[in-house]
């Protein structure tokens, strides 16, 4: 399902930030990608969704080459995929809902969809009764988990999940990392990126280890 | 095949950009609004000028004046080549006494006796009438050179002088629109692009996650390709309003003047009127087409 062979990145043009990274992840697997600071996970997320280009090797997800995707063509890949961004990329003028049921109207669904769906993905996280609340008026928790929700909603085949409880207390990280255990049992491929060792001991998943952008264990 | 709702959802943001960027929003309609109140000014001049013309233009026919001691073969010969020149539609024989004549009953009864000759100082002629055709004037000018050497014509006269330094002026006032169309619809595209490129901006964060999160391009272009239309509808119908408003204006002031001289102040006509407004409309879309284009570019390199 997704495949990176020997991907080199350098931001600057001469340090690389991934050098030689190689990864096999299955279909319906759950993997953590854990790391300290620095040593790269974020950057695979990003190229895995082809927001970053990368300098040398070859990423496959579902069989299509992303390194030969265009800037027209990218978003085929995009909505196959569910990202929770380590900066939550929330809309401030967007109620909890609309940051949600906005994601389905970027990709065309109809009203009647957009709604239920909406509705369902927030009772999932528990955030119903705060629907029509501003982002910056929750906590930190319920912002990560708006962003969980709208990750979600689209079904996607493929969940990136980029320190979905960085900053959390360990009662709420655990709460959100069930939900991506549950997740993972309705399908989807899930990539937990996390430098918490507590989460990493919570389930019983295949670790993938980053360390100044080399892969150190797997 | 562009979705129903994505259009309805774009136009959503469209307004909510507009309201966001009222400022903007407004100047740049307001540039729009005079810009094309000037071209609407001069089309409406210009259209007015090219009726007058071409009204007078089909009334124009050729006189070929005779001398008094022409004889019947040289008449002969002229009607031969008359009759069979192109677009000739027909032509009258006037003898000296009709000229006189109709001269005298046109003169208006208070000049009559100052004009009491004793004898009549008008020359027989041929009034020659040519079909209604696109380059009369050609045929016009092409046949009254030939006449102009022939034995028998005292002179020809068609109001030469006249009509080719109006042809003259009309050209150059096409060129002229032209040439002020394109200046005006240049810096109208640089204004709006200007309009858009802020518009898009104060949604920075908002297009990057549209496109991560899986929308196409095109999606993220509509609201603001929407807005650059809208401003050049909203900006060309309020400017040609204007122009309706000074049409209405002169109407009032000068059309018992134009009566006299049996001329018709118009309004721009219909095809023009949508076509101003395209073009307008046209102009916004190139000039968002323009900013989105460099922005999903810039942020493509990144
Ligand atoms: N846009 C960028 N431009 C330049 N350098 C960058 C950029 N993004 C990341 N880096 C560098 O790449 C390296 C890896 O960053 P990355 O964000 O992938 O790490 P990470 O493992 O996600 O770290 P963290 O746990 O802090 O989120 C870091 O040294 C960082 O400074
Ligand atoms: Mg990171």
């Amino acid at each position: 399902m997704i495949q990176i062979f020997d991907v080199v990145k350098m931001y600057d043009g001469s340090n690389p930030v991934l050098d030689n990274v190689s990864m096999e992840i299955a279909k319906g697997e759950f993997v953590f990608l854990t790391g300290p600071s620095g040593a790269g996970k974020t950057t695979v997320l990003k190229i895995l969704f082809g927001w970053e280009r990368f300098e040398k090797g070859q990423v496959l997800v579902h069989g299509i080459n992303v390194g030969k995707l265009t800037h027209r063509n990218i978003y085929t890949l995009r909505r196959s995929m569910g990202v929770v961004f380590q900066d939550y990329k929330l809309l401030p003028n967007k109620t909890v809902f609309e940051n949600v049921s906005f994601a389905q109207e970027v990709i065309g669904r109809d009203r009647k969809t957009i709604r239920f769906k909406t509705w369902e993905a927030l009772k999932n996280v528990g955030l119903s009764p705060k629907k029509d609340i501003y982002p910056a008026y929750l906590s930190g928790g319920e912002q990560q988990r708006i962003a969980i929700a709208r990750a979600m909603v689209n079904e996607p085949s493929i969940i990136l999940a980029d320190e979905p409880t960085g900053n959390l207390d360990p009662d709420i990280s655990i709460e959100i990392f069930r939900l991506f255990e549950e997740m993972n049992k309705k399908g989807a491929t899930i990539i937990f990126a996390t430098h918490s060792q507590d989460i990493v001991r919570l389930g019983n998943h295949r670790v993938i280890n980053l360390n100044r952008g080399k892969v150190v264990a797997s | 095949m562009i979705h129903m709702q994505t259009l309805i959802s774009g136009f959503k943001t469209t307004l909510s950009n507009i309201l966001n960027n009222k400022q903007t929003f407004f100047l740049s309609v307001a540039t729009i609004t005079i810009s094309i109140f000037i071209l609407g000014l001069f089309l409406m001049l210009f259209v007015n000028l090219n009726g007058f013309l071409s009204k007078w233009n089909r009334q124009v026919q050729l006189m070929a004046y005779l001398n008094d001691d022409i004889t019947k073969s040289q008449r002969e010969a002229l009607v031969d080549i008359i009759s069979k020149s192109p677009n000739v539609e027909s032509y009258l024989e006037v003898s000296r006494e009709e000229a006189w004549a109709e001269f005298q009953s046109n003169m208006s009864e208070n000049l009559k006796p100052l004009l009491d000759l004793d004898f009549n100082p008008l020359p027989a002629s041929y009034k020659i009438k040519f079909h209604d055709v696109e380059n009369r004037l050609v045929f016009i000018r092409e046949l009254s050179e030939i006449l102009k050497t022939k034995k028998g014509i005292e002179s020809v006269e068609y109001g030469e002088e006249w009509i080719s330094r109006f042809e003259k002026f009309m050209v150059f006032s096409k060129v002229f629109l032209f040439a002020m169309g394109g200046l005006l619809c240049f810096g109208l595209t640089l204004i709006v692009s200007n309009t858009i490129r802020l518009s898009i901006y104060s949604r920075q964060d908002e297009i990057e996650l549209m496109l991560l999160i899986g929308a196409t391009p095109r999606f993220v272009k509509i609201p603001f390709l929407l807005e650059g239309m809208f401003q050049g509808f909203v900006g060309s119908v309020l400017a040609l309003f204007l122009v309706g408003g000074v049409h209405y204006y002169l109407k009032n002031e000068f059309q018992s003047s134009l009566d006299s001289m049996a001329i018709k102040f118009n309004f721009i006509s219909e095809p023009f009127l949508i076509g101003l407004v395209g073009l307008s409309v046209f102009v916004g879309l190139m000039a968002s087409y323009i900013s989105t284009f460099q922005f999903l570019r810039m942020l493509n390199k990144k």
